[in-house]
């Protein structure tokens, strides 16, 4: 299945429509819905308020006042057409030290024993990765990525912890993720980054977008208390490149 | 040029209309959770639809203000009292320096509204003052106010004496009827499980907070599970999981959910149904898209008519 010969246009109430363009999980899905919402933002299409993407979808808020939904479907419909990855600015890969095991990756061990390989292998092949953010939501700056190795494929805790505390770097199920504020959890943690997906005093709030890449960078216990404090201090610049997009 | 708070109540926050263009980074806007009563609180008083006022939740807070200002308190009925005199509800009122505002326990309805003309004025955090309590982010300190906070109030914006129409004041005692605009998932549920949701009232339970109104009733039907590929989350999002039974989702809902949403409440009953207190209940009534807006056009109209000036500011 994949992409829909047409996008569906669903409503969700009177002040928002979802235009769903695909049934699945994959990047070319995915990429088209930022192209979507690239092409909205960019010509400021009139009467939308705010737009939300997600996997296969992109939630659009609208003034019903100022458009109506036969219009406003239409210009989406007409931006649909020209909403190909090509039209998106170049990916961003945004380098995430991390610090794998001890105290801060504290279920490096037992999801290592789960999987079946050494903790150094799965920190190994973990960092190894090229993650994708198809987009950033649930909680502030939460980033839903792709790209974790089918070795590191796991099932989710069977006993969720009631406490995640931010910047955890876990793995559940195919997916990796990293906690941007304290949260309930269901994955496995394997390390913390001590940078801020998510810092409500920072004028720049959050670190992931839709469509970046992440690398982790394996650092030291010493080396992570060094870039918590520089960071707490504002004094941190993450590591981000930009490159050309590519959809594999 | 301050709001002094002698006393909280459980939860009093500082609220604007909300922020834009925030939830693709997964904050939601925030902002009030009955947006009609905060409105007329603001109007009264003579500032901006925008300007930022108190929401109050079950039991009012106990202030006092640094210098002259008019004030007005909309929303549930938190009895108001100044220096231990009852004053009216929905109607501006001036108040001296000195002068203790007091707002009781709700008799009726769940958040009210306190307006101070000029405004509260904390620093915007994302474009906005509103309070995200989970995210920690705006209001004062990202949280809610505590006995002792001082907040700065922006320069008064004059006032007159005026007061809500009869009409316009809801009886929060009532069962309120929500408009549904089925979607995005209906296809994902039974017809008699759409049927459930429109026939008998449900009941608000106390596990409702500003994220969302759990509330407890007929089952709503799935055809096959509760689970969706992730997508994103609209104000009103009737959002039903495992157990058939419907959560509504607020002003500080998640950006986006891995659940079925089987219909979405308007927004122009999104503000009565956060006035229904746990126990108390409200029913659902379908509305297509086309008549939506014409609701909604109909009722921002009425809304400009709302309040009555003894005299023109």
């Amino acid at each position: 299945m994949g992409i829909y010969a047409e996008p569906r246009f669903l409503p969700c109430g009177d002040l928002a429509l979802s235009v769903e363009l695909g049934d699945d999980i994959n990047r070319e899905v995915n990429a088209r819905v930022l192209a979507l919402e690239h092409l909205i933002r960019q010509q400021r299409v009139t009467g939308v308020a705010e737009t939300v993407p997600s996997y296969r979808s992109l939630l659009v808020y609208y003034d019903p006042l100022t458009v109506g939904w036969d219009a406003l479907t239409k210009s989406l419909h007409t931006l649909w057409r020209e909403a190909r990855p090509e039209v998106l600015p170049p990916a961003r890969t945004v380098e995430v030290p991390c610090c794998y095991g001890g105290d801060l990756g504290f279920e490096l061990e037992a999801a290592a024993e789960k999987i079946g390989l050494p903790a150094d292998e799965v920190v190994r092949l973990h960092a190894a990765a090229d993650y994708y953010v198809y987009f950033v939501g649930f909680t502030p700056g939460l980033p839903y990525m792709t790209g974790m190795p089918e070795r590191l494929f796991i099932p989710r805790l069977a006993q969720p912890r009631t406490k995640t505390p931010p910047g955890s770097v876990s793995i559940g199920g195919s997916q990796c993720c990293i906690y941007s504020v304290e949260s309930p959890g269901g994955f496995w943690v394997l390390g913390r980054t001590p940078l801020r997906l998510y810092d409500p005093v920072s004028a720049d709030p959050i670190l992931l977008r839709a469509g970046d890449h992440v690398r982790f960078t394996t650092v030291t216990r010493p080396e992570y208390d060094a870039i918590a404090a520089a960071v707490a201090d504002g004094t941190y610049t993450p590591r981000v490149t930009v490159a050309p997009l590519r959809i594999e | 040029m301050n709001l002094l708070i002698h006393d909280a109540g459980p939860q009093t926050t500082v609220q604007d209309l909300g922020r834009r263009g925030t939830l693709r980074a997964g904050v939601p806007p925030s902002g009030p959770m009955d947006r009609e009563a905060f409105l007329l609180a603001n109007r009264l008083v003579g500032n901006a639809d925008d300007a930022a006022a108190l929401e109050c939740t079950l039991i009012g807070p106990r202030i006092e203000l640094a210098d002259e200002r008019w004030v007005a308190v909309t929303g549930a009925a938190m009895p108001a009292t100044l220096n231990g005199a009852t004053m009216p509800r929905w109607a501006a009122f001036e108040v001296k320096p000195g002068d203790v505002l007091r707002l009781g326990p709700a008799a009726s309805g769940v958040r009210a509204y306190v307006a101070v003309s000029g405004g509260i004025d904390t620093p915007p955090a994302l474009g906005s003052r509103s309070t995200y309590l989970r995210g920690q982010l705006g209001g004062h300190q990202g949280r809610a106010l505590r006995k002792g906070d001082v907040l700065p109030l922006g320069p008064p914006s004059g006032g007159a004496p005026a007061e809500v129409l009869g009409q316009f004041i809801p009886d929060y005692t009532q069962v309120p009827t929500a408009r549904v605009v089925l979607g995005p998932q209906d296809d994902r549920f039974t017809k008699r499980g759409i049927k459930a949701l429109f026939e008998a009232p449900y009941e608000m339970t106390p596990q409702s907070d500003r994220m969302g109104a759990r509330l407890r009733g007929a089952s709503i039907e799935h055809t096959r599970g509760h689970d969706i590929i992730s997508d994103g989350v609209a104000l009103g999002g009737l959002q039903v999981v495992g157990d058939g039974q419907p959560i509504v989702l607020l002003a500080d809902r998640q950006s986006t959910g891995g659940y079925t949403k089987v219909g979405t409440v308007c927004s122009f009953d999104i503000g009565r149904v956060c006035q229904v207190k746990p126990g108390q209940r409200l029913s659902f009534k379908r509305v297509t898209v086309a008549e939506a807006h014409e609701l909604l056009s109909a009722y921002r109209a009425e809304l400009d008519h709302a309040i009555h000036w003894e005299e023109t500011p």
